[in-house]
């Protein structure tokens, strides 16, 4: 009986340590529809340019002896609820004959579990040889505190390899400056998603019902918002809408969704850039005590979904379809683009939300918000360029902006996911299978790169990833990018500086502190009157050394030349 | 000295002593090599973990000493150069130190307080139910939470508690009263935390006790009854006593963790409103240690957290011991 026991106990001894022991599984197989197995006649034969397109890079012949060059690089996703490319990606496979580069492209998360990512590879000295620096405060202190470690090297020489790149997406020297340290090139920086692409919207539809005119002014806003919180706007005979929808971002203070109510009076930012002469914390400005006060109102009348300090963009996305909200603040294509609205629409097929211009106060300026626009910053690692992986790294980025990278990249491939009409523009009309369209769902982890690291915002490219549509439900027509250009049309301050502003060491406190009293001043947990908000200010410089931060930010300001001495 | 040393009579009479010193400690590990030998399978069995502890727990202590340095990742954890206490400092001058250990300790003494009786009456209840079937469900269904992560927890308790649509809410409105911010209101976030953590992990913890339980003779139970025992009294004499080595392991064991408050739950849970009864040292680690790339301030406060823990362990295991006997070591 003995034996028998021994011996099963050595079994499940040697299958524990073989388990403990076995190499990583593979991950399982994803369960999205494989790629397009393009042709090879497909993969091999070069799409034709259009008139837009950039120009074919230097050719870029496999050699048959050397060595594949082996580069993983490190990116956020354009969809971040697809997954990577597999493994048989056409993509890999056209880098790898073409390019002689065996591409490993990683995922990494948004916001700060990205930035963890980055951070603690670096700390292991484990960087990527190519990667988004990613930064939920402010790209160029990432790339501060890598350069202090040592861990990334300059590109400068890297640029001058890839000419066509740097036309179509390094032509603008205010971003790249932003990532130059101690006059070398840090990091490229990518052109930006469309600037100023979210603004403040509202349901029109609630507005005829209840016989309201369209607010400009941020004291009629209100009055529709108590309206659509209290008069059954929707028509259900329920109390279970709000005037407004939105959320908190983990940013400073209000926040991006709610800086219109500070853009009103003309102080959107954390910096008040319009004060040139003292420039400072736009606390400090009187402006921003009176939008204080006037969000507190706001917040005090229940007019906004009480659950905004709680939920996260996710949550806020599932809510506004769900007819919840009268007024938000919402990108223009989460609102109406096509992979987006329908949601909307099935629910409401009535409904209708329409762009509002940057509300009025009685501050003498007003804003929409205020614009950063910087593109993403990606990195060389040390090590990559001390294997001599730069200019491998130069000749995939130089591919990615030739027609070739540019189109399979960020569309795929040609007849299968798009067609370029005569003009020269990718559309899906003709496709002889509509699922495999580069804008279908599905198709979303073959373009996984194209906000990143392939777009860059030309005329034809934009309309083809912003196209009109017709809403399947209400047989409305959309087109998002109406949205868009009102938007982009209206007063936003520019803050595109603020990146140049380093972080104070004690930057986790102090935002938690400024974070804390400004919610508990908005949602009415402490009194807002002039002496607690001079003590507010005060405690700012006396416990967390506001006023230091300041001036030294102004120093760096000055010495770039964004202000004067 | 050399008086002893210098003296045959003395000699001839350590001699033997020492002999029989040296001949005990040779049977003694004789002794443990044969009882080794006897179990052999079971110290087999033992080498994964204790794999595991040199590799994950053990060896990392090594690089604790980043505490003490300026860590340059280029440099390594020796070359970096040394900056003495100076994280230590920064911690400890923080400007939220004492709110940070306050939350920290309440949180977790809140939950080992209210979790373990909670956890024992559930393990009595379910050991004391004549109903198989039902003793299984409850088991499965009080378990099953523990496997949910902390983001699914957000989201039913937001499907509960959400002023705007949140059952509890609904109810509360219904019968005319006005929606309480839970999650945002500092009055209510550290019961919604501890109450959550309870639910969450109640189920879990009573394996441990059931495991106890079980282990106890019938023949105690069957004595007792024949003895007349009631219900109540054979709960109070034979299984109470029985767990209590359990109790006072589980307890020291959760002593050495005090200052853990559960960083990913109340990473998820939390929010600005609340900082100030829900930030502590792991959220603030998060967050001015790993985001703000300081990561010899990060291990300096582990190191911290890891020294007090070891001495709250210390400590009351020594009360343990004079108390109730009972000891971890």
């Amino acid at each position: 009986m003995r034996k028998p026991i021994q011996i099963a106990f050595l079994l499940i001894a040697l299958t524990l340590i073989a388990t403990a022991c076995a190499a990583p599984t593979p991950a399982p197989a994803p369960t999205q529809p494989p790629a397009p197995a393009p042709t090879k006649a497909q993969v091999a034969e070069p799409t034709k340019a259009p008139v837009a397109a950039p120009t074919q890079p230097p050719a870029a012949k496999p050699t048959e002896v050397a060595k594949p060059v082996d580069i993983e690089l490190w990116a956020q996703a354009t969809s971040t609820q697809a997954p990577a490319p597999p493994d048989d990606w056409v993509g890999y496979k056209t880098i790898r004959e073409k390019l002689n580069i065996n591409l490993k492209y990683v995922i990494i998360p948004t916001a700060a579990d990205g930035e963890t990512k980055i951070n603690t590879a670096a700390a292991a000295n484990a960087l990527p040889d190519f990667f988004q620096a990613v930064s939920t405060t402010n790209a160029r202190n990432k790339l501060i505190d890598l350069n202090k470690q040592g861990l990334i090297a300059p590109v400068d020489d890297l640029l001058k390899l890839m000419p066509n790149r740097v036309k179509t997406h390094y032509n603008d020297p205010s971003s790249l400056a932003l990532a130059k340290l101690d006059g070398k090139q840090m990091a490229f920086v990518e052109v930006p998603n469309l600037p100023k692409r979210e603004g403040l919207v509202i349901r029109k539809d609630w507005l005829d019902k209840l016989g309201l005119k369209m607010p400009t002014t941020i004291d009629e806003l209100f009055i529709v918002a108590k309206a659509f919180t209290e008069k059954d706007p929707d028509g259900n005979g329920k109390n279970d809408t709000y005037g407004l929808g939105g959320f908190f971002d983990d940013s400073w203070g209000q926040g991006n969704r709610f800086a219109f109510f500070f853009g009103a009076y003309g102080v959107p930012d954390l910096w008040d850039w319009d004060n040139t002469a003292n420039f400072g914390l736009s606390v400090r400005n009187p402006n921003f005590y009176k939008a204080l006060v006037e969000f507190r109102k706001w917040n005090e009348a229940k007019v906004i979904d009480p659950d905004w300090a709680t939920i996260k963009r996710d949550e806020f996305r599932i809510r506004w379809p769900q007819g919840r909200y009268g007024i938000m603040w919402e990108d223009f294509c989460a609102l109406a683009c096509v992979a987006n609205y329908p949601k909307f629409d099935n629910n409401f097929p009535t409904g209708e939300w329409v762009a509002l211009p940057a509300m009025k106060s009685s501050a003498s300026k007003s804003y929409l918000n205020d614009y950063d626009g910087t593109g993403s910053f990606f990195a060389m690692s040390k090590k990559a360029a001390d294997a001599g992986k730069g200019p491998a790294i130069a000749k995939l980025l130089e591919w990615m902006a030739s027609p070739e990278g540019y189109y399979l990249l960020g569309f795929g491939v040609e007849g299968v996911n798009y067609k370029l009409d005569k003009s020269g523009a990718v559309t899906t009309d003709g496709l002889a299978d509509p699922t495999k369209a580069w804008s279908h769902e599905s198709m979303a982890r073959f373009t996984q790169m194209r906000n990143q690291l392939i777009y860059d915002n030309n005329p034809n490219e934009v309309l083809a990833r912003y196209p009109d549509f017709v809403t399947d439900k209400s047989k409305k027509p959309m087109s998002p990018m109406v949205f868009y250009k009102f938007f982009s049309t209206q007063p936003w301050q520019d803050s595109v500086a603020g990146n140049l502003i380093i972080n104070p060491a004690n930057r986790a406190d102090l935002q938690r502190f400024y974070n804390e009293n400004f919610q508990a001043f908005a949602l009415g947990a402490k009194p807002l009157t002039d002496a607690t908000w001079a003590d507010f200010l005060k405690a700012l410089d006396a416990n967390l050394n506001a006023a230091k931060w300041e001036t030294d930010s102004r120093k760096i300001l000055q010495d770039a030349g964004v202000l004067k001495k | 000295m050399s008086h002893y040393v210098g003296s045959p009579s003395l000699q001839t009479r350590t001699l033997p002593h020492s002999a029989q010193t040296q001949h005990a400690f040779a049977e003694r590990v004789l002794r443990l090599g044969r009882a080794m030998w006897k179990h052999r399978w079971l110290y087999f069995m033992l080498i994964p973990p204790m794999i595991y502890y040199l590799i994950f727990r053990y060896i990392p202590i090594y690089n604790a000493q980043i505490a003490f340095k300026e860590f340059f990742a280029l440099k390594g954890v020796e070359g970096s150069p040394w900056v003495g206490f100076q994280h230590f400092e920064t911690f400890f001058k923080s400007f939220y130190f004492n709110e940070l250990i306050i939350n920290t300790i309440v949180f977790s003494v809140a939950k080992l307080l209210l979790g373990l009786p909670i956890a024992i009456i559930l393990a009595l209840a379910i050991h004391e139910s004549r109903f198989m079937f039902f003793r299984s469900l409850v088991q499965t269904v009080t378990y099953l939470p523990h496997f949910l992560s902390c983001v699914i927890m957000l989201g039913l308790l937001l499907a509960l508690l959400s002023p705007s649509s949140g059952m509890i809410n609904e109810v509360i409105k219904a019968l005319g009263g006005q929606p309480i911010s839970f999650l945002t209101s500092p009055a209510w976030f550290r019961q919604v935390v501890i109450l959550s953590d309870i639910w969450k992990e109640t189920g879990w913890s009573t394996i441990l006790y059931l495991a106890a339980l079980l282990s106890v003779n019938p023949d105690l139970y069957e004595a007792a009854e024949v003895d007349g025992a009631s219900r109540w009294r054979r709960i109070w004499h034979i299984s109470l006593p029985s767990i209590i080595p359990v109790v006072v392991l589980v307890t020291l064991l959760r002593l050495g963790n005090i200052l853990d408050g559960g960083f990913s739950q109340i990473w998820v849970l939390y929010s600005v409103p609340v900082y100030s009864v829900g930030d502590i040292i792991d959220t603030w680690v998060y967050r001015s240690g790993v985001l703000d790339f300081q990561f010899s301030l990060a291990t300096a406060v582990g190191l911290f957290k890891g020294v007090i823990g070891l001495a709250l362990i210390l400590f009351a295991n020594k009360i343990a011991q004079r108390v109730a006997q009972q000891s971890l070591f």
